[in-house]
């Protein structure tokens, strides 16, 4: 997911940034500096999703990031922290998977990080027991659909889709815990098919299980004109149940943000993806991009 | 009790017009048509509830010359402007077929979807030997409670394909592929296909951090 910068006001553009910032140093403050390496937009929607109505007045420092000027963020809040617990775990868990598919070289990166990770995992599953759990379990039925070469993109989709409808799970309200479940649930179905579709070619080059592939009997990688138009509309089904979730509850002020990803930027990501003009960068590349630019 | 105009989201001051403006655009957002077998549809009809009975008292209280301030009773529920409406011929499951014996279990399977007691209706059809043109609509709609939208597509066209004349399974499979026809959206059209420029989105990917995480998943 991507915040649709340009289609915010200024003052929207520097709320999401705030969060970002402030799950940043509630990883931070909570499992250490090493633990700022998983912060994502996903994670930073994830926190936000989970925040109240209104925004706390910011604080500001510098970091690593800005050490010069100083940035405003959010101050610690049960929402920051409960996404910045929840964050750990599901990192972690992606590690271990991304260190069990791949051979003994190209999973270095992936042992590295999360040797590094493994206190803050410890700690997070130490606070958050049943959503720990709950993403082991589900990640092994994933493992299991592939191992099983699985050709339901719903039955794959839905593991991944159950790990995030789970992370509201700890909502008190139950209009808006049944509100949030149905996004977060549906938000998780859309991720996972669209970095499925995003994986097509690689995965079909190095031979990997892509449920997009199987469904719609893609061999080689690339999409026929019928198959691309039938995963548009299955991606906007969730769209639209996502849409339909979000105006029942009242997310006060970041309404503004959040109907414009669920309207516009959910599409946006979607539509390039299948044009297969959206590649995620490697981080060396991002690196070179920053410097750069 | 809330203010009328709060529910509307207009001031005290607007005028009829923006009023019925600001009445209709909620009144489409919340639309039965929206929640067509929607997890969530309990919810959308409550507001839409809401929505009218605070329209009417609104145009009751203009009628009359005056405004109650907040003493209008709610709980109405009437719609107007043909809001409101019922599902039509596509509601409620209702069984339209009648087989002897094992009918019964499709029919438990109808009320158990209907309650939203999915697990249940789901382990009614897994033991229902017949996957005839009804048992596969309503795995469909089971498949489209759960969120599984392309499995619930792949049955829906299986019930179609099986009988074609049967206005129930044509609707449900016409709702779901007419999804990006029907679906509320506040300005603009609703679907990934139909979406502006991509590049608008890409260009600004970085502009927001200069530093920041990197996943498998984040896209």
């Amino acid at each position: 997911m991507r915040p649709p910068l340009e289609l915010l006001a200024p003052e929207e553009s520097s709320r999401f940034r705030r969060a970002y910032c402030g799950l940043c140093h509630a990883l931070g403050e909570r499992y250490g500096p090493a633990a700022r390496m998983i912060l994502n937009y996903d994670f930073t929607y994830l926190a936000i999703l989970l925040s109240e109505r209104t925004e706390p007045d910011p604080l500001r420092s510098r970091c690593v990031s800005s050490p010069v000027r100083k940035q405003a963020y959010q101050p610690a809040s049960p929402a920051l922290e409960l996404a910045a617990d929840e964050s750990v775990i599901l990192a972690w868990w992606q590690l271990r998977d991304g260190v069990a598919d791949h051979g003994f070289w190209k999973g270095t990166g992936y042992r590295a990080a999360s040797r590094v990770l493994l206190g803050a995992y410890r700690r997070a599953a130490e606070l958050r027991p049943d959503f720990d759990r709950h993403v082991r379990d589900c990640l092994d039925e994933l493992s299991a659909l592939e191992a099983e070469q699985c050709p339901s993109m719903d039955r794959a989709a839905d593991t991944f889709a159950r790990i995030l409808q789970s992370a509201a799970a700890t909502v008190d309200d139950p209009v808006r815990r049944r509100v949030l479940e149905q996004m977060f649930y549906h938000l998780g179905r859309w991720i996972y098919l669209v970095d499925a579709a995003d994986d097509l070619r690689e995965d079909a080059a190095a031979g990997r299980y892509n449920p997009v592939a199987l469904r719609y009997g893609l061999t080689d990688g690339k999409w026929t004109e019928e198959s691309r138009q039938a995963f548009a509309k299955t991606l906007d089904q969730s769209v639209h149940m996502i849409a339909t979730a979000f105006e029942l509850w009242d997310f006060g002020v970041w309404r503004p943000l959040l109907e414009n990803t669920v309207y516009t930027a959910l599409f946006a990501v979607g539509r390039a993806v299948l044009e297969g003009t959206f590649r995620r960068r490697s981080p060396k590349r991002r690196e070179k991009e920053t410097q750069e630019g | 009790m809330n203010d009328p105009y709060q529910i509307l989201g207009v001031s005290e001051n607007a005028s009829d017009e923006e009023i019925k403006k600001a009445y209709r655009e909620l009144a489409r957002k919340y639309h039965p048509d929206n929640y067509h077998d929607n997890p969530l549809e309990d919810l959308a009809q409550e507001k839409m509830k809401e929505i009218n009975a605070a329209y009417e008292q609104i145009t009751r209280e203009r009628a009359s010359g005056r405004r109650s301030g907040s003493s209008g009773a709610y709980g109405g529920g009437a719609s107007y402007g043909g809001y409101g409406g019922g599902y039509g011929s596509y509601g409620g499951y209702q069984s339209s077929q009648s087989y002897s014996g094992q009918a019964s279990v499709l029919q438990q399977a109808r009320i158990a979807i209907n309650t939203g007691n999915i697990s249940r209706a789901e382990a009614l059809l897994a033991n229902y030997p017949d996957h005839n043109a009804e048992w596969n609509f309503l795995r469909g709609a089971v498949c489209y409670r759960r969120g599984w939208m392309d499995e619930a597509l792949r049955y829906y066209r299986t019930a179609v394909q099986m009988d074609p004349g049967n206005a129930e399974y044509r609707a449900a499979l016409d709702y779901l592929e007419g999804t990006d026809d029907t679906a509320y959206h506040p300005g603009g059209s609703f679907g990934t296909m139909c979406s502006g420029n991509p590049c608008l989105s890409l260009c600004c990917l970085w502009a927001l951090c200069n530093g920041g995480g990197y996943w498998w998943f984040c896209c």
